[in-house]
């Protein structure tokens, strides 16, 4: 096993672990119950669950990959939090219901869309004591 | 659902959370009572579920009986992974993350009586 992450991350874990969890089960609830009424607000609640869920693994370890794998997700997450936010605001016939990232998240307090944006700063402030003396010449 | 036990949960969860502070704030290292308090609210939350799921099965009205299911299983899972998470952990990072936990059920609760009720 993967060492534990230490710190301000382990925190920053059971969050993601959280709403990794929520998302998912909502969305396999909605994809078996109610898959006809919205299959791409539904399919894209699926997609975000999936990447919450690599977001938490990779966060959970410490390592240079996991770090990497945590960046790409986080990254991606954000994209879709403001590309799916944006995309539900200017044409809201494409999202007759509403995924996790509707309105930036407004539906869950926006901590979708504030957990990448905070998962990255710690990344990067933690990157230099990761990355050992190479990255000491920033 | 919306009974006495239901609101215990939530009165228990708060208490966690409001006992964790005190560590946080103070810098007291995380008592073994403290860590081990996530498996009271877990037990309580497994009751819960049982109890839930009882009315459910007793009860013909028309709700989301997927979710509120879902609901009900998977909340007990939140205090056991986050005591599984901190332990050996007596830093305030242990104690920030039982703060978190017991501030998230009683939304879960919340949650779980607005689909018993049908307002969601």
């Amino acid at each position: 096993m993967a060492e534990r992450s230490t710190g301000g991350a382990r925190l920053l874990v059971v969050v993601y672990a959280i709403v990794a969890v929520a998302a998912t089960a909502r969305s396999a609830v909605q994809l078996f119950t109610r898959f006809d009424e919205a299959p791409v607000a539904y399919l894209l609640s699926l997609l975000a669950a999936v990447v919450y869920i690599i977001a938490t693994v990779a966060l959970s370890r410490a390592g240079r990959t996991s770090r990497r794998v945590a960046t790409a997700a986080l990254v991606f997450e954000l994209s879709g939090v403001i590309f799916v936010g944006t995309a539900s605001l200017v044409f809201p016939d494409a999202f007759p219901r509403a995924t996790v990232w509707s309105t930036y998240g407004s539906g869950y307090l926006f901590i979708p869309l504030a957990l990448p944006i905070i998962g990255l700063w710690w990344l990067r402030r933690t990157s230099a004591a990761a990355a050992g003396p190479r990255a000491h010449d920033s | 659902m919306t009974g006495l036990f239901a609101t215990g949960t939530i009165v228990a969860s708060l208490a966690m959370a409001t006992w964790a502070l005190v560590h946080l704030v103070l810098n007291r290292p995380m008592s073994r009572a403290l860590h081990s308090s996530q498996l009271v609210i877990a037990a309580l939350f497994i009751v819960l579920a049982i109890g839930g799921i009882v009315q459910m099965i007793g009860s013909d009205r028309d709700f989301a009986r997927v979710e509120f299911v879902g609901y009900l299983a998977l909340s007990p899972v939140i205090p056991i992974g986050s005591w599984w998470w901190t332990r050996g952990d007596r830093t305030r990072v242990g104690s920030a993350i039982i703060v978190v936990v017991g501030l998230v059920m009683p939304v879960l609760v919340a949650r779980i009586q607005q689909v018993w009720t049908g307002g969601g």
